[in-house]
């Protein structure tokens, strides 16, 4: 048996990871970003959501294969319910469905050598939280991390790491939703270019502007579609979630491409 | 995969209920007991010294802008008052109200269960609930709760008000106890007190002055405070307005634009206007 032996075992999983980031490269980065009245997820797509409520106060988007994604999307939302039901809606927490829930999943099927890994990397993002607004990435191998202010996946981790550059120094909390809008929009620019990207190609000195424009003019013309949402603060309903409508998408786009 | 929460909720083994996953089942999946089933291994007629806490009296009635629903704040176990302060109409979600006659146990968990369904399947199928399933969901629960009605101690009768955005126009439903499902065009009433107004409401909505499908968002309310405190006249059972303890009933309303409860304020206004003056 090939997974007897140490090295093959190591080999398969380096193979796997090669498969996994190929599949990924070219996905449509998804930017969240907290600003003045609550926290902001958005992304861009061809009319397939990508965007999604998980609970009363946290939501998900996702680079990846649509079904894989689906999965992982239902699955956290039937943790969430079962925790909010048998417990209280402030007892369910991203931290709950991200350690007990995605986390362990995802890792599960990355490392099962013999059965197809998740193909999806997610980004959620929870509004006042015990210790305030917060983001986590999940990476396909169920490797996570939090974020505070501000957060990226793309296609690749060069992908986020050129988007967190970006809105580290574009954007900030205190912002209003139109800022926060352009600002995750131009982010979002910075992934995209990156995965567009051949791989020997990649710089570390960040993405020219004129770039951001062409990349974002590009989207428009390849008929592409912004999705935001936003978790907001001041809503009176329940669930804080509420997806932007086009009106407002459009005009933030507008106003970058001129 | 690994058993992945301290309530034995399996995550890896999700999603295992296909597209048509329910939240009652995915409880039920998880070990979750509805109490409705429970049959009690005493058999009846041995005078057990259990007397269980009920809900009186509540009414729903359509006037001019869509559904008025409202309940007295009492609960009762046998002679004894057990609280004057229960809130017998249920928010359920953005457009539907529940308000419970009947055993308050049972229906806070019928309450509980429907409205988690109801945000499930919004975030798990991303498309709201039909009218017509949520209606259904609330009458599998009523059947289910049957072993209770039987056994005398859990019946759960319950009034449902939502606003149908496509007819654009707001629906009252009553159930029976074994969970069929009746709409009315009017006006209904539930729960110990309702047979002292049942008549009332029928003879003002019918030689009134007004009908109520035509009275404004006040006079409705007003209409409601009256029909409460007549409950109270007649029925032990239905609380009424004290001025000591300044608790008035519950009054909620459901439009186009959603549930909207009508604040202690302004009943203390309409209190003074349609009881004391009227």
């Amino acid at each position: 048996m090939m997974l007897d032996e140490p090295y093959r075992f190591a080999e398969a999983v380096s193979n796997r990871r090669d498969y996994i980031e190929d599949q990924l490269r070219g996905g449509s980065p998804v930017v969240g970003l907290e600003y003045g009245e609550g926290l902001l997820l958005v992304t861009m797509g061809r009319g397939q959501k990508k965007l999604y409520e998980t609970y009363d106060r946290i939501a998900m988007g996702s680079v990846g294969h649509p079904t894989d994604i689906e999965k992982l999307r239902q699955a956290a939302v039937d943790l969430a319910s079962v925790v909010g039901f048998n417990y209280s809606d402030s007892d369910v927490t991203l931290q709950q469905i991200v350690h007990f829930g995605l986390g362990p999943a995802v890792k599960a099927s990355f490392d099962d050598i013999i059965r197809s890994p998740y193909i999806a990397r997610i980004l959620l993002a929870e509004l006042d939280g015990c210790e305030g607004s917060l983001f986590y990435t999940v990476d396909y191998d169920g490797s996570f991390a939090t974020h505070e202010s501000y957060a990226a996946i793309g296609g690749s981790l060069e992908a986020d790491r050129t988007m967190q550059q970006m809105l580290k120094s574009d954007h900030s909390v205190q912002s209003g939703l139109p800022a926060s809008l352009s600002a995750a929009l131009r982010g979002w620019a910075a992934g995209r270019y990156v995965g567009l990207q051949k791989e020997s190609a990649i710089e570390d000195n960040g993405v020219p502007s004129g770039e951001i424009t062409r990349i974002l003019k590009e989207a428009m013309e390849d008929d592409l579609e912004v999705e935001a949402i936003v978790l907001d603060r001041n809503s009176n309903a329940k669930s804080k979630y509420r997806t932007l409508p086009t009106e407002e998408t459009q005009a933030a786009i507008d106003a970058l491409i001129g | 995969m690994p058993d992945s929460s301290s309530d034995g909720f399996n995550f890896g083994a999700l999603p295992t209920l296909g597209p048509g996953a329910d939240f009652f089942d995915l409880l039920k999946a998880g070990g979750y007991h509805f109490p409705g089933q429970v049959v009690a291994e005493v058999s009846s007629g041995q005078g057990s010294a259990f007397t269980p806490t009920e809900g009186t009296t509540i009414l729903a009635l359509r006037y001019d802008d869509g559904v008025l629903i409202a309940g007295d704040r009492r609960a009762t176990a046998g002679n004894a008052v057990i609280y004057d302060r229960a809130d017998k109409v249920l928010p359920i979600d953005d457009h539907s109200v529940m308000a419970i006659s009947g055993s308050p146990a049972m229906a806070y968990e019928i309450a509980r269960i429907l409205e988690h369904s109801f945000q499930y399947h919004r975030r798990r199928q991303l498309t709201e609930m039909s009218i017509e399933a949520k209606l259904r969901r609330l009458s599998i629960l009523i059947r289910d709760n049957l072993p209770m009605a039987i056994q005398g101690i859990g019946a759960v009768i319950p009034i449902f008000a939502i606003y149908d955005s496509r007819d654009e126009a707001g629906k009252i439903f009553f159930y029976d106890a074994l969970g069929a499902q009746f709409e009315v065009t009017d006006f209904t009433t539930t729960g110990s007190g309702s047979p002292a107004i049942r008549g009332v409401m029928y003879h003002l909505n019918r030689w009134g002055q007004t009908r109520f499908s035509d009275l404004p968002r006040e006079e409705a309310i007003g209409l409601s405070l009256r029909l409460l405190f007549t409950a109270s006249e007649y029925d032990s059972a239905t609380g009424r307005y004290e001025r000591s303890a300044d608790v008035f009933p519950t009054v909620k309303t459901v439009t186009a634009d959603g549930i909207s409860n009508v604040d202690a304020n302004d009943l203390r206004a309409l209190h003074a206007r349609f009881i004391d003056e009227g």
